[in-house]
């Protein structure tokens, strides 16, 4: 098979291009003050990093690590139970059940998103079961969201990582004395890890850097670093701050990235 | 104890769908809605269904999802199944630093991939448009195909290939023949998980296109709020929830009579 390796380097090329290329460029906008749209000569300096002093900035950054390692986390307490239940049912429909969960995602995000926001305002169509809910602005609101949008991201990949251990280990612990809980938390849950690590990963990105959500369902008093970068790149045309806020989100990515390579290294538990 | 465990996590898994549909039943519900009102049900019609082939903009962007969603699949699919072989033959070093590199994009949140093809696009001789909203896609979709099909190729016998190959098959053959339908599955499942990261993409497409090309996220996104957004949108993604649900349960109780089939010709045999 080794004669087939030639077939890995146009995209090895197509990558670099997609992947190397913006990074340093983005690296270089954040440290100087090149314009990306007419690319004349520049000069490096520091002065994205002002930023750091803007409260609207402050504000979004405490917000999204808030709001995210909250949706996270609860996303772990309801997703790992689900996966460890739709792992462990004897049903012949246990692939239909859990297809159902992805079926939400080809539902549009955005259109899930407004219509959370539909119920969240007092006059709602849950008027007509009685219902009337007042929260449009509050964390509650974003949380609710989040965890319904990246949930099943939580869910699938420890899901895959359940489904495929060895049940006999757990027989063992069983015949070597562990009860229930100690069964689970010594050898179903150490077991499972490369899938909560991947899973976490997977809904902590996505609502850090969430940009529509928290717009619709904020009303647009609670911003996240998302929203912060939007506006420096497409309205405000401010994009050697947008891209210092690039850079940090990447330092924190690589940090992750370096997490899920020591845990699995060919990725095989993203998908 | 157990029963009262199962009970629990019966619970939460209910509690879970129930999060993750809910703004599917909304949507359901208002497009059966006669009224442009959100707020209150009116009455039950078609209107909306209807609406989908009168509204010319809505129309042309469900076109534009769907053919952007079909192209980057098709072109992704291609793509990643060959690098897949590609990768699958190189040495262990280079195959994980492969890996690495095709797991970027899947990581990287969207903001951040999306910023940075804007970035590269915006240096190229592109004017941006479909063209570079399919790219866009085929970047995001390839690196999904290429981690489905190569756990498929780690479990194909290595000999495979070579035996092909004495048995007079050349490259092109072999792979066509030999590899490719051993690892069919593998495909498949990237094709479907790309389409589906397609078809409901918005942050990747808001950065992408330009010149007015919307697909069905952007013209969501341009009209929120206002008084032009219209509620056939809610029609058209109903129609995509119902087609997806009606094909899942097809495949299923085919699956399902097959496995039954299989059980009983087995049964027979032991007679």
């Amino acid at each position: 098979m080794s004669k087939l390796n030639k077939l890995a380097l146009p995209y090895f090329i197509w990558m670099t291009l997609l992947v190397l290329i913006p990074t340093i460029l983005i690296l270089i906008l954040s440290l100087s003050n090149l314009d990306i749209y007419t690319l004349g000569s520049f000069t490096f300096n520091l002065d994205a990093f002002s930023i750091f002093s803007r409260p609207e900035v402050q504000v979004a950054a405490k917000n999204s690590i808030r709001l995210s390692l909250a949706a996270t986390a609860i996303c772990f307490l309801i997703g790992y139970p689900v996966a460890y239940y739709l792992a462990n049912i004897k049903s012949s429909n246990k692939t239909f059940f859990v297809s159902l969960l992805i079926i939400p995602v080809w539902s549009n995000m955005l259109l899930r998103i407004i219509a959370w926001e539909k119920l969240f305002f007092p006059k709602s169509i849950l008027n007509m079961f009685g219902l009337s809910f007042d929260l449009i602005g509050t964390d509650t609101a974003i949380l609710i969201g989040m965890t319904s949008m990246y949930l099943p991201f939580m869910v699938l990949p420890i899901y895959s990582v359940l489904e495929k251990m060895d049940k006999s280990l757990i027989e063992a612990a069983k015949d070597l004395g562990a009860n229930n809980i100690k069964t689970f938390f010594k050898v179903i849950l150490p077991l499972s890890l490369t899938g909560v690590v991947s899973g976490t990963i997977m809904t902590f990105l996505p609502s850090m850097t969430a940009f529509a959500l928290p717009e619709r369902l904020s009303g647009g008093k609670t911003l996240l670093i998302g929203n912060i970068i939007e506006d420096y790149f497409m309205k405000t045309a401010n994009i050697n701050a947008g891209s210092l806020i690039s850079i940090i989100l990447m330092v924190i990515i690589i940090f992750l990235f370096i997490l899920i390579i020591k845990f699995d290294k060919e990725g095989e538990t993203l998908i | 104890m157990k029963k009262f465990g199962n009970i629990t996590l019966f619970s939460i898994t209910s509690l879970a769908f129930i999060v993750i549909y809910f703004p599917i039943f909304v949507i359901t519900l208002l497009s059966f809605n006669d009224s442009t009102k959100d707020y209150t049900f009116v009455g039950f019609s078609f209107r909306w269904y209807i609406e989908i082939f009168k509204d010319d903009r809505l129309l042309e962007a469900i076109i534009n999802t769907i053919s952007v969603a079909v192209l980057s699949t098709l072109i992704a699919t291609i793509i990643g199944t060959l690098t897949a072989i590609g990768i699958n033959s190189l040495k262990k070093n280079m195959r994980v630093r492969m890996m690495i590199l095709n797991n970027v994009p899947v990581i990287n949140p969207d903001i951040v991939t999306g910023i940075s093809l804007m970035l590269v696009f915006s240096l190229l001789p592109l004017s941006f448009g479909m063209g570079t909203m399919l790219m866009g896609h085929i970047f995001f979709s390839t690196p999904f195909v290429v981690l489905t099909v190569m756990p498929k190729l780690k479990e194909l016998d290595e000999n495979l290939f070579d035996a092909a190959l004495d048995l007079g098959c050349n490259r092109f053959q072999a792979i066509y023949k030999v590899i490719i339908p051993s690892i069919k599955t593998g495909i498949i499942a990237g094709a479907l998980i790309a389409f589906t990261m397609s078809i409901d993409d918005f942050v990747i497409s808001y950065f992408t296109t330009g010149n007015g090309f919307q697909n069905v996220s952007l013209w969501i996104y341009s009209r929120l709020g206002r008084r032009n957004f219209s509620p056939a949108v809610y029609a058209y993604n109903t129609l995509v929830i119902f087609i997806t649900i009606t094909i899942l349960t097809v495949v299923n109780r085919l699956n399902n009579n097959k496995s039954i089939k299989i059980k009983r010709r087995l049964k027979e045999m032991k007679v």
